[in-house]
């Protein structure tokens, strides 16, 4: 695979507060990767410097070795799809599916084709003349997808593209842009701050955090070897623990411990007070106390037996301690 | 999947340069046009009242301001202004108040009724007062009771009707929007009416009152038709400044009184701003609107209360329509179609040269107030505030002060816009930049409703910014630009004081023709003319609201689909 998209050294300051502080990332050809991170980690403003919507003050774009830089956003035919509804609301959705293309001064009937393969693409074929505000956000997401797919463009920009929509479906419309875009083989960036919707469809998640890329890697790297706390926190739920002599950060995660005695009878293993104990359907998360740290632990089923207050001993298997790199404040 | 090719690159950077070039013609020629047509003819004021035969200096302001007569006249329109906002804001805020925080009934049809005034040449009310109370009013005729309306009272109760809607749009704005939860706290807390009125809703609303009072002082202080047919010898600034002018030819003293009449229309222009500002202040994200408890004694006193109100501007209108109608008010009241013959003068001609003009100024008007708001979308801050700047200023230069200006400033042998003088362009462009302040600024917050996000995914799908701006925001904004082309031409209609120093016999308006007919003692006539200018302005509000109902339909239809 050749490097499809290079980012290098983006730095950005909004009126002297740091929004980007010189990220460089490589993107394959084909790739789907989740710019993931709390609100104001840079994420959103790293795409929009990509989609050429905001002017880096340092900046290293290259598009298959071509520098992007003095490219404006309308000549760097990138698709992408907002998560407002962006719809043009005095267009039909036909009429806004063409629009890219009578941009580009495509033929009449080209458009028309064009217009049909998209629409029959999000499966919206019956809806071509219906006007923006006539359909669900779901429906609009997809005719904004297929407005943005139109043009052929060279990459596809995804900024939140979800996050106005109910849970079921954004649920739903997830598998369609993952199945769609591998498909299409299309290159594609998707922001997002939900962890579950980044390691649902991304090859590749790029965890950020301040300005800066804290970790870069598949779903399942990011949750077995998090780099730091940070990452370990922002991917799933992690206990992070200091070592005996409290130099150490290590983290396990709450499937990871193992409950050894609750309330039998002493044997060996850390022994913790319960502090919560709350059931989850599948599982059932217990809060411990153990020496003054607090320990999570998620166990299968329900488990009435166990009480505030109560005495317990837990186990974590040396396999299942991953190191944290920070320094320990 | 495709790439951009180098070369199709190329040519987007062809269309990005034809793109920004287009922007910044549109910007330059828009500030450009405000500065000819705003700017010079304020600078041939300012320069006419400093130049004296010595070259420059103070001696026409010396020679006005130690003359006794101008003293007078200085201190008539101090007097009549505020006289006039006093008894306007305190009606106007009861009014709203009975309409916005009762449940009385017709509320809509007093609402529109108190709209009335601005829908008719601006000499109206006082041609309707004289028809009801003058010399040969119906009263004074019926019971010989011998009132004289004429001067001072006449001058205040006609700009009291004249200036009312105005008065009236400010603060039911500022007593349509309250947190309910402090009158729930206030209620609670046992506060009655009166203390929740005086502790709760007069300080939510101070805000509206300040804006209201400087709106109406300076309509009142610049009104010039009311004053003319009213007033007889009780001058004020306006009629002097007409007086100096086209009477004496002085221009010089009329420049000095254009400056003066500039000074507190200017102050109250940047004192409303400055207000308003503070206003975004009093209703928080998290407020809950009121909701409004009928009570039948209240809305009782508030529903006679408007009524009251509504027959008093309606039946100055309506006693010119009557008025004109009748053989001779108050003496004939047999029916007749006589006035609408329109013998004297240029005949009915004037009534079409306004209708022209009005459409012209409706053009023009939407076509810069509108380009000057959406290039100002893309201009860099410090860009876009001068223009901003520039297209507002207009609201603080009264009609008399502007249409002077362009007396002086065009005017002039040699002038390279001479051409102009006398023609009707003139006349339209008058009104566009006496009324462009408020046309652009319905321009620029339309234009500003619409989210950034539909320029970001135009230009992301290859637009440039005059395609985003013809294919996506244009339409739009569509009903804003057809309310704004309505204003335009409404306001050219009625409109009296700027033009009134630029008409000449071959370009007669209406409302000058109305003016001229009341001051020839054709009384009967000029309310016949007004009522043929109300027609011509009820017609375009009823096609406005068919082409707002079209619109409105045009998305609507789609609905069927599907």
């Amino acid at each position: 695979m050749t490097v499809y998209l290079s980012l290098r050294g983006i730095a950005k300051s909004f009126g002297g507060v740091r929004a980007l502080d010189g990220v460089s990332l490589d993107i394959d050809e084909g790739e789907f990767v989740c710019f993931l991170g709390p609100s104001g980690c840079g994420k959103t403003t790293l795409l929009r410097i990509v989609a050429g919507l905001e002017t880096a003050d340092a900046a290293g774009i290259l598009l298959r070795g071509r520098d992007l830089g003095e490219v404006p956003a309308r000549a760097r035919n990138f698709g992408i799809v907002f998560q407002s509804y962006s719809l043009f609301p005095n267009m039909t959705v036909a009429r806004n599916i063409a629009y890219g293309l009578e941009c580009r001064r495509w033929k009449a009937q080209d458009v028309g084709a064009r217009v049909d393969a998209m629409l029959a693409l999000v499966n919206l074929r019956d809806h071509a003349a219906k006007y923006p505000h006539q359909l669900s956000g779901g429906q609009q997401q997809r005719v904004a997808l297929a407005r943005a797919l139109a043009p052929q463009p060279a990459m596809l920009l995804l900024d939140e593209p979800l996050s106005a929509l109910d849970a079921k479906v954004r649920e739903e419309l997830r598998g369609e842009i993952k199945e769609l875009q591998s498909r299409l083989r299309i290159t594609t960036i998707m922001v997002t701050h939900d962890q579950h919707e980044a390691m649902e469809v991304a090859d590749r998640i790029v965890v950020m955090n301040g300005g800066r890329i804290e970790q870069v890697g598949r779903a399942v790297d990011l949750y077995e070897r998090p780099a730091n706390r940070f990452v370990a926190e922002f991917i799933g739920r992690m206990n992070v623990l200091r070592d005996l002599h409290g130099h150490r950060l290590a983290g396990v995660r709450p499937e990871h411990v193992e409950l050894v005695d609750d309330g039998g009878g002493a044997r060996d293993g850390l022994r913790g007070q319960v502090d919560r104990c709350v059931f989850l359907g599948g599982t059932t998360r217990l809060t411990l106390r153990v020496d003054g740290q607090r320990v999570m632990l998620d166990l299968r089923g329900r488990r009435d037996d166990l009480v505030p207050g109560m005495e317990v001993a837990i186990r974590i298997p040396a396999g299942a301690l991953v190191r944290l790199d920070d320094a320990v404040a | 999947m495709n790439f951009a090719a180098p070369a199709s690159a190329r040519a987007a950077w062809r269309r990005l340069d034809a793109d920004r070039v287009g922007l910044a013609v549109l910007a330059a020629s828009a500030a450009a046009l405000l500065v000819v047509f705003v700017g010079v003819p304020l600078y041939a004021i300012l320069r006419l009242s400093f130049l004296t035969p010595d070259g420059i200096g103070l001696d026409n302001y010396a020679r006005e301001f130690g003359s006794p007569k101008f003293l007078r006249i200085l201190g008539n329109s101090f007097a009549v202004a505020t006289t006039t906002t006093l008894i306007t804001v305190v009606l106007a805020y009861g009014f709203a108040f009975a309409l916005r925080r009762t449940a009385m009934p017709l509320r809509r049809t007093c609402g529109a009724i108190a709209l009335l005034p601005l829908y008719a040449p601006s000499l109206v009310q006082a041609l309707g007062i004289l028809f009801l109370l003058g010399r040969n009013g119906i009263v004074n005729r019926t019971f010989d009771l011998g009132i004289d309306i004429y001067g001072f009272w006449g001058i205040v109760v006609a700009d009291v009707l004249y200036s009312f809607p105005h008065a009236y749009l400010i603060l039911s704005a500022a007593l349509s929007v309250a947190d309910a939860r402090l009158y729930e706290s206030a209620r609670m807390l046992g506060a009655g009416p009166a203390r929740v009125f005086r502790t709760i809703t007069l300080p939510a609303t101070r805000y509206g009152i300040v804006s209201a009072v400087f709106v109406v002082f300076t309509i009142v202080i610049t009104d010039f038709g009311n004053p003319m047919v009213i007033g007889a010898d009780y001058g004020v600034l306006a009629t002097e400044i007409y007086n100096q002018v086209s009477g004496q030819g002085r221009m010089e003293l009329g420049a000095v009184i254009g400056v003066v009449l500039l000074v507190p229309a200017a102050v109250a222009v940047v004192a409303e701003r400055l207000v308003t500002r503070q206003q975004h202040a009093v209703i928080g994200d998290r407020s809950e609107p009121l909701r409004i408890v009928p009570s039948r004694m209240r809305d009782g006193v508030a529903l006679a209360y408007a009524l009251a109100v509504c027959a008093a501007i309606a039946s100055v209108i309506v006693i010119v329509i009557v008025a004109s109608f009748v053989t001779l008010w108050p003496y004939n009241m047999q029916l007749s179609l006589r006035h609408y013959r329109f013998e004297v003068q240029n005949g009915i001609a004037p009534l079409w040269t306004s209708i022209v003009v009005s459409l012209m100024a409706a053009a023009i008007g939407v076509a810069v107030t509108v380009a000057a708001a959406c290039v100002a979308r893309w201009l860099r801050p410090l860009h876009a505030q001068a223009l901003y700047f520039l297209s507002v200023l207009p609201a603080a230069v009264p009609g008399m002060v502007l249409g002077l200006g362009y007396l002086l400033a065009f005017n002039v042998p040699g002038h390279p816009l001479e051409p102009l003088y006398g023609t009707l362009l003139i006349l339209a462009l008058c009104n566009v930049y006496h009324y462009h302040a408020q046309g652009y600024l319905i321009a620029s917050t339309s234009v500003g409703q619409v989210s950034r996000v539909f320029d970001e995914t135009s230009m992301c799908l290859g637009a440039g910014t005059l395609r985003t701006l013809r294919a996506v925001i244009l339409p739009i904004i569509a009903p804003a630009i057809a309310s704004i082309a309505v204003f335009f031409f409404v306001r050219s209609m009625v409109t009296l004081s700027a033009v009134i120093f630029l008409v000449t016999p071959a370009t007669q308006l209406a409302a000058v023709s109305v003016l001229l007919l009341d001051d020839s003692g054709n009384q009967n006539q000029a309310a016949a003319f007004s009522v043929c200018i109300m027609a011509v302005v009820a017609v375009a509000l009823g096609l406005f609201g068919g082409l707002l109902r079209a619109l409105a339909g045009r998305r609507a239809a789609g609905q069927g689909v599907g």
